[in-house]
């Protein structure tokens, strides 16, 4: 995935610039953190790049596809086929459980038989240490499981780019570790892309690109 | 197959159960809207049917009488048309009275398959008691084939059509006449005509309160010729025909052909009709109030719904789910409420009707029962008409959920 020129200004009076001027490429196997300080525009960056939002102006190529020329509908197909989110809290449909919150996602696609589906999400759950919590609803699961859960949903339709929005920003250390190996996993052991916007320094040293954010542009790659 | 279908179904689901009390309103609104619709649209319909039913029965389908509903044009008055001469002040031609060729008029209308052709004569006289005087219109028939042509039997408290056949210069009168001359069955009175003063005798009584019977007297069709002294004269050939619904056609055919008024029971009844129609459009703008009302529950159901669950939209959205999809989900789950309550509506409508089915009402000394129609025509407009107007009400907000932008949301909730 590569963005040119990206730039994303609120249409309010007066207008706010929320993102200018980046120009970034984001690598499959390689585990990518976006990193500054509050309001510097890391988290409408990544809403950008996960389809979520549409720059003012710039463009996104995803697998060759000029996205903005994408309408809604499409855009929704992407996201649901090639991307995964993992949010700061962990966002699971509270009234379902860790299986059917997987389901989601891969019933939607639908390209699995129905046969297959469950066995489908059970392994991803099963990968991530969930299988045992596979039948409980979110609120009687720990806030590591939560996110963990959270993670196996993402990874559900086998996604070419992971998205984490402040994915272990509710964690205790312990938990926070798991979930950089976790995403230490998916990109090297998997091969997929992973971009993560973090205010947690374990989470940046991990990771194999830092992107340093300031006032919606980027400072510098290392 | 249908996976996103069951998927949709199966999340609007779980949003309702989480949600039982509002839940349980917006269902409550529909069955008791529905419920109603049934229970009333039964009673409104059922005794629209026995109405129609007793107009039909109670007399010939169609009646022809010796009238013309215009005067035919005077000889010179045709001679002279389109000539500068115009006619005025000329003496009309007195016309014979009664159906000139009536056997003509009656084979055409028993031609009609399946179809009952009874000619009689109508006329007035005078009843005459010692001193009190009523005037009365008789009619007379052949009483085998008026039986079958109107539900004449049904309608007398005493005596029968066929004691005018064996009893001489007999007479069936309305009791509410017999009681204001003082007499009763097997009296004889004095009756007054064109024809001079004769002896009848009251051979059978029409029953109160049945409307056309209690105003005629009914004599044999040659007494009333005689009586009226119309010898050999039809004024009226009443014709029933196998599918009452015809008539008005039937009717207007038979008066193409031969001139005289044919009116069917439509046109006889035509203030009644319209008395229904109105009734009808009372009845289908309060049903539609009630279904309105119930849809506003299902809005605020399903609005709630929307605004509780702006998160879990923004999720969804982000997962992958589509717009369309969104709207999808909440209008299931106004359908779903619409779907629940409907069904309990016609459980709700069902146990009304046996309520209702159920009252005896005394009229006139006989008991009756409401007559209801249960058909299930009224089931199923009630129905679609609750499901569409559900899924316009839960159009409305679910259009709002597809529009959430989860952006907004995400920042939000960060």
């Amino acid at each position: 995935m590569s963005a040119r020129a990206l730039r994303r200004v609120l249409p309010t009076d007066p207008p706010v610039t929320l993102v200018h001027d980046v120009d970034l490429d984001i690598s499959p196997g390689r585990f990518h953190a976006v990193v500054g300080p509050s309001g510097c525009g890391k988290s409408s960056l990544l809403y950008l790049l996960g389809l979520l939002d549409r720059p003012t102006s710039g463009t996104i190529v995803f697998q060759g596809i000029e996205t903005n020329g994408l309408g809604g509908d499409e855009r929704a197909q992407l996201r649901l086929q090639e991307f995964g989110f993992v949010f700061q809290f962990h966002f699971l449909l509270p009234e379902f459980t860790a299986l059917e919150n997987v389901l989601m996602p891969i019933r939607r696609l639908g390209r699995l038989p129905r046969s297959e589906m469950a066995d489908r999400a059970l392994t991803v759950l099963d990968s991530l240490d969930l299988a045992d919590q596979s039948g409980k609803t979110p609120d009687r699961m720990s806030g590591g499981e939560r996110q963990r859960v959270a993670i196996a949903r993402a990874l559900a339709n086998d996604p070419a780019l992971v998205l984490g929005d402040e994915p272990t920003g509710n964690l205790d250390s312990e938990n926070s570790a798991r979930v950089i190996r976790i995403f230490q996993r998916i990109a090297h052991e998997q091969g997929r892309a992973v971009i993560c916007v973090t205010h947690d320094p374990t989470v940046a040293a991990a990771a194999d690109v830092r992107i340093r954010m300031l006032d919606g542009a980027i400072e510098r790659i290392e | 197959m249908f996976e996103r279908e069951r998927l949709v179904l199966g999340i609007a689901a779980k949003h309702l159960a989480k949600r039982r009390r509002q839940t349980a309103v917006a269902i409550a609104g529909v069955a008791i809207g529905v419920g109603f619709f049934l229970a009333v649209s039964a009673m409104m319909i059922g005794s629209q049917n026995d109405f129609i039913q007793r107009i039909i029965n109670a007399a010939p389908h169609i009646i022809i009488s010796d009238e013309i509903r215009s005067p035919p044009p005077q000889p010179a008055v045709r001679a002279l048309a389109g000539t500068t001469v115009e006619v005025h002040g000329y003496k009309t031609r007195n016309e014979v009275r009664g159906i000139k060729d009536w056997q003509e008029v009656a084979r055409a209308a028993s031609e009609i398959p399946g179809s009952i052709v009874a000619p009689s004569l109508s006329g007035a006289i005078t009843l005459r008691v010692g001193g009190r005087e009523e005037p009365l219109g008789i009619v007379g028939v052949d009483p085998a084939v008026e039986q079958k042509i109107a539900n004449v039997q049904e309608n007398m408290s005493a005596g029968s059509l066929h004691n005018l056949e064996t009893t001489q210069d007999g007479v069936i009168v309305g009791e509410d006449l017999a009681q204001e001359l003082g007499v009763r069955m097997g009296d004889t009175v004095g009756a007054t005509s064109r024809a001079g003063t004769r002896s009848l005798k009251i051979v059978g009584l029409f029953a109160r309160g049945r409307g056309q019977f209690g105003n005629n007297g009914y004599v044999l069709l040659r007494e009333a010729q005689s009586l009226t002294a119309q010898p050999f004269i039809i004024n009226r050939i009443g014709v029933s025909i196998p599918d009452p619904y015809q008539a008005e056609a039937v009717a207007a055919d038979l008066e193409g052909r031969f001139g005289y008024k044919a009116q069917s029971w439509q046109e006889r009844s035509a203030d009644f009709m319209t008395l229904l129609l109105t009734r009808n459009v009372i009845m289908y703008s309060v049903v539609s109030a009630i279904l309105l009302v119930a849809s506003f529950g299902i809005y605020t159901a399903v609005s709630n719904s929307v605004v509780d669950k702006r998160r879990d939209i923004a999720i969804l959205r982000s997962i992958g789910f589509s717009e369309s999809d969104l709207q999808r989900t909440f209008v299931a789950e106004g359908l779903i409420l619409a779907l629940v309550g409907v069904l309990a509506g016609w459980g709700l409508g069902f146990l009304l009707m046996e309520v209702l089915g159920s009252i005896k009402f005394p009229i006139l000394g006989r008991v009756e029962h409401l007559p209801l129609d249960r058909s299930a025509r009224q089931f199923a407009i009630a129905s679609f008409a609750s499901l569409t107007a559900a899924t316009i009400a839960a159009w409305l907000p679910a259009r709002k959920a597809a529009r959430v932008d989860p952006v907004e949301i995400l920042r939000g909730a960060a």
